[in-house]
């Protein structure tokens, strides 16, 4: 019963670990990637225990070593740079040009 | 005649107290914006602050914007193009229109508001896009107190009082037209704090902001603020408590400064 549980906590857990490694938010995949690996060890030991072969343990491992190895290159190739800011840039001069000309009519208070 | 000076001090005091000397025509602020879940931080956001003269035939203005635009990694996820300005008088801060122009993963909203600081009202404009990229405009007339200021001038703003003459524990009321309604935000001054940023070890004034009324900041103190302690008074680091985690804006130039 205990093993089965650790087993399907295991792969939930590695399954999440890949999705957040494929997602910007690769950083956070290291909870999930610790906590499979600990379970996948636990399962390792449960079965020598029981003298038993799981084939879950190896895809287990397989899933942490992806989302690892995914975690890991984003860590290292991906800087933090801004993307395309063309649009924003035109938006900016546009609504500048825009704002001269309905502040034109404003007179400024200067105690206000 | 004691009572008489004690009121011109005060007078005096008010007086400067509504002055801008803190914000430079030029200046040029870019922070780094991300977010924090469990000491594990993810880089967001680039955020600018900058400040330019707007001449128009009449006057002088100051234009104040402020960007945001997310890192590379986030454009095919969740791409923001957030643009924000005010237009201030340069001497006193008072805002005479704003502009919020922001593009959020596809959803797009103008905001705008020209204010009449005389019969106290803000013409408001909302511009909206239509699924099929038509745009519907919503007029609205706002009615505002003497103090009002949108989000961008409030910011400046905070800058620009003397913070040096409060005393831990101290709290001012700030009134911000947002959505077409006033809000009042809560700015307690919490102490003194020196903490270390990229443009040098700092002494910093630290503020816990909180929003009447909202939840969107939970905790209280929780929402903090650091200005430097010095005469510029720069934003260097600000900590947000949102629903889901915290959130960071730490700076990473500052440029343009007026000392």
């Amino acid at each position: 019963m205990g093993k089965k549980l650790i087993i399907i906590l295991g792969f939930v857990v590695a399954i999440l670990a890949v999705i957040l490694a494929v997602t910007p938010l690769s950083n956070l995949a290291v909870i999930p990637i610790i906590v499979a690996f600990v379970c996948g060890l636990l399962i390792v030991f449960m079965s020598k225990k029981d003298n038993t072969k799981t084939k879950s343990i190896q895809y287990i491992f397989l899933l942490v070593i992806i989302a690892l190895a995914l975690t890991i290159y984003k860590s290292v190739y991906y800087t933090s740079e801004v993307g395309d800011t063309e649009q924003l840039e035109q938006r900016d001069e546009e609504n500048l040009e825009d704002s001269k000309e309905l502040l034109e009519d404003i007179d400024i208070d200067e105690d206000l | 005649m004691k009572k008489y000076f004690f009121v011109f001090t005060l007078f005096c005091g008010l007086y400067s107290f509504a002055q801008n000397e803190t914000i430079a025509f030029g200046e040029k602020l870019v922070f780094s914006a991300s977010y924090n879940m469990s000491g594990i931080l993810t880089d967001i956001a680039e955020v600018k602050m900058e400040t330019s003269k707007v001449k128009t035939s009449k006057s002088i203005l100051m234009r104040l914007k402020c960007s945001a635009a997310t890192y590379k990694k986030w454009d095919n996820f969740f791409k923001i193009r957030d643009l924000y300005e005010s237009y201030v008088n340069p001497k006193t801060l008072t805002p005479y229109l704003y502009k919020r122009d922001i593009s959020e993963g596809g959803y797009y909203k103008f905001m705008q508001y020209k204010y009449n600081h005389k019969t106290k009202l803000v013409k408001s404009l909302k511009r909206k896009k239509r699924k099929d990229g038509s745009t519907w405009d919503e007029n609205k007339n706002v009615k505002i107190n003497a103090s009002t200021k949108d989000i961008v001038s409030t910011l400046y703003y905070i800058r620009s009082l003397d913070i040096h003459k409060a005393s831990p524990g101290d709290q001012q009321n700030f009134t911000v037209l947002f959505d077409n309604e006033e809000t009042t935000i809560t700015l307690k001054y919490i102490g003194k704090e020196k903490i270390s940023t990229n443009i040098g070890s700092k002494e910093c004034y630290k503020l816990a902001i909180s929003i009447k009324g909202s939840d969107v900041l939970k905790g209280t103190n929780s929402n903090l603020l650091w200005l430097t302690a010095d005469k510029n008074k720069i934003p260097v680091y600000a900590k947000f408590k949102i629903p889901v985690g915290n959130g960071e804006l730490k700076i990473k130039s500052a440029t343009g400064l007026k000392y």
